[in-house]
């Protein structure tokens, strides 16, 4: 049985149509990420999915049970991790996720055992007697999502689950994801890190206006504009003076800096690489590294969402 | 999946509204804005009234309890929630597998287990500083009991507005409460009332409320013990149902 399957989901707010006739389904045991620029309708699929909000038309189904008329039942499948960590500041740890598990209607024994396994997990079991107004954002992070998962749900909402984190909590929570999915719980993830999504998902969703404009494997996806293509290249001398000269190459389609490089975007690899070294010998700037890139998940983003962020040509529809 | 194979769906909603209401006390009993909405407030109320009336003290403490009842037992609810919509804990409360119904009753029982504490204060008061006798303790249970329950699911009704600040909520809900005060026979008796007045006393829940209290202290009473009972029932069924219906309403 499929872990999701949403048909014909419409959500309208007087004029506003926030999620406008999507249809997808989410297999049982599969990473599922849900990707889409801010205001696509993210938020709202998830608020219709997790039964808080009726959608005005069109159903969704978890484990076969209508969200709708079998809220409860549903839910009860489910575990979810908001985007903000929604912990309570004035409790310790411990009441928090003791909490989270009453309100699962865990039982104390399964709850205690739960409870204690998911701190330890999490790395916070020694603070577990403290109020958790003291920990750190990646502290809360961590918090949140084992109360997510004192119930040892089947199905898994996480709505950006490492923005912003220290990199201990990150690999932390990576791999409690990783043990996650080994042990079939299926994910549905929402994410602006595109890259988490590229080596976490085994399928994306592009949502954009309320609408799905792609779903498939990240792979499957990148292959259908394979005719982006770049180079990325670091120069000796930085690249401050660079970003400014090289929208001039005939063959430069777009340029974006990323860190201490420039990704340069082209139909003609060949000609723009040749183009390169020249600039650099007559400008005495020496090419230190220049790689040629496929298609990333970004540019699929980016192509399939009109978003842009190109130095060259200014055009907003993207390449 | 974790479940607790042995709990029906009525147990867990009972479980989940008792740990709303733990969660509420060990959060929010202490805020200081709860202490001086539902303790000082009602006492600084009772000393405005006592202050100008030529008439023994213990004689006004049935009045007190029900102001008492009626402040601390609806005030938690219009604190915490906006708090929660600000934190976003709201959404861990309305995401989880219970009803509305059970977040709201669990929601009102905070609110209403802190006013029953707080009331003790007046009644012991009574008892021990001016020898106030109860001849009818069942009718003071009753009265008690009911009058916290109805306000405290008055004061989860208000907090349904959807707002973060929780001085939104308590600006509107004392538009209600303080008139409530003057027309519900608390310190002036329904008898001296004139007919509108009186008319408009029979719409207030404190009316029943005060009056079963004022029964149990050997008061007259304007009403049945039985009628103040029925219609305190009624009222908290009304505040539940439109409570529920607002939280559905103001989650779309």
């Amino acid at each position: 049985m499929d872990a999701i399957t949403v048909q014909n989901l419409t959500k309208r707010f007087s004029d506003l149509v926030a999620v406008d006739n999507v249809s997808f389904t989410v297999r049982s045991g599969e990473v599922f990420g849900y990707l889409g620029p801010n205001g696509a309708g993210k938020t709202t699929t998830i608020r219709i999915l997790t039964g808080i909000t009726a959608p005005t038309g069109g159903s969704a189904r978890i484990f076969g049970l209508d969200i709708v008329s079998d809220t409860i039942r549903a839910r009860r499948q489910m575990g979810i991790v908001y985007e903000t960590s929604n912990v309570y500041d004035d409790l310790t740890a411990w009441q928090n996720i003791m909490f989270a598990g009453e309100l699962y209607n865990v039982g104390k024994q399964e709850r205690e055992r739960r409870g204690k396994e998911l701190l330890e997990v999490f790395g916070l079991w020694e603070r577990r007697k403290d109020r958790v107004h003291g920990y750190s954002k990646g502290m809360k992070r961590r918090l949140t999502l084992a109360m997510g998962l004192i119930n040892d749900p089947k199905l898994l909402f996480l709505d950006e689950p490492t923005s912003g984190l220290d990199v201990q909590s990150n690999l932390i929570i990576r791999d409690v994801l990783h043990d996650l999915t080994n042990r079939g719980v299926t994910v549905f993830l929402t994410t602006h890190n595109i890259e988490e999504a590229n080596v976490t998902c085994d399928r994306v969703a592009i949502i954009n206006k309320g609408r799905i404009a792609a779903i498939d494997s990240p792979e499957r996806l990148k292959k259908t504009i394979q005719s982006v293509q770049s180079i990325e290249v670091a120069f000796e001398k930085g690249i401050a003076k660079v970003l400014a000269d090289l929208p001039g190459l005939p063959a430069a389609n777009e340029i974006r800096k990323e860190g201490d490089k420039v990704r340069i975007y082209t139909d003609d690899p060949a000609t723009l690489l040749e183009e390169i070294m020249e600039y650099a010998r007559v400008h005495q700037n020496r090419v230190v590294s220049a790689t040629t890139r496929g298609p990333t998940l970004e540019d699929v983003f980016i192509h399939l969402t009109g978003l842009s962020t190109q130095v060259k040509g200014g055009d907003k529809d993207g390449r | 999946m974790v479940d607790n194979p042995g709990g029906s769906q009525v147990s867990a909603e009972v479980n989940a509204a008792w740990a709303i209401a733990k969660k509420d006390m060990f959060i929010y009993y202490i805020k200081p804005n709860i202490i001086v909405s539902g303790l000082l407030f009602p006492l600084f109320m009772f000393l405005a009234f006592a202050s100008g009336k030529n008439v023994p003290l213990g004689t006004l403490i049935p009045g007190l309890i029900s102001v008492t009842l009626l402040f601390s037992s609806s005030t938690i609810e219009p604190v915490s929630i906006p708090i929660e919509r600000r934190t976003k804990t709201f959404e861990r409360l309305i995401s989880a597998p219970v009803s509305l119904h059970a977040i709201v009753f669990g929601e009102s029982l905070s609110g209403f287990m802190y006013s029953i504490g707080i009331a003790l204060a007046p009644l012991l008061v009574g008892i021990f500083a001016f020898g106030t006798g109860i001849p009818h303790p069942l009718y003071l249970i009753a009265g008690m009991l009911l009058t916290a329950l109805c306000f405290s699911t008055m004061g989860t009704l208000f907090a349904a507005y959807p707002t973060e600040s929780p001085g939104d909520i308590m600006s509107m809900l004392n538009l209600v409460r303080l008139p409530l005060i003057f027309v519900s026979g608390t310190f002036i008796a329904l008898e001296t009332m004139p007919p509108v007045g009186k008319a408009i006393s029979y719409l207030s829940p404190l009316t029943y409320g005060n009056d079963l209290i004022q029964a149990a202290y050997g008061h007259p009473a304007y009403f049945s013990p039985f009628l103040d009972i029925v219609m305190l029932l009624l009222f908290f069924f009304i505040f539940q149902f439109i409570a529920h219906r607002l939280y559905t309403k103001f989650n779309e």
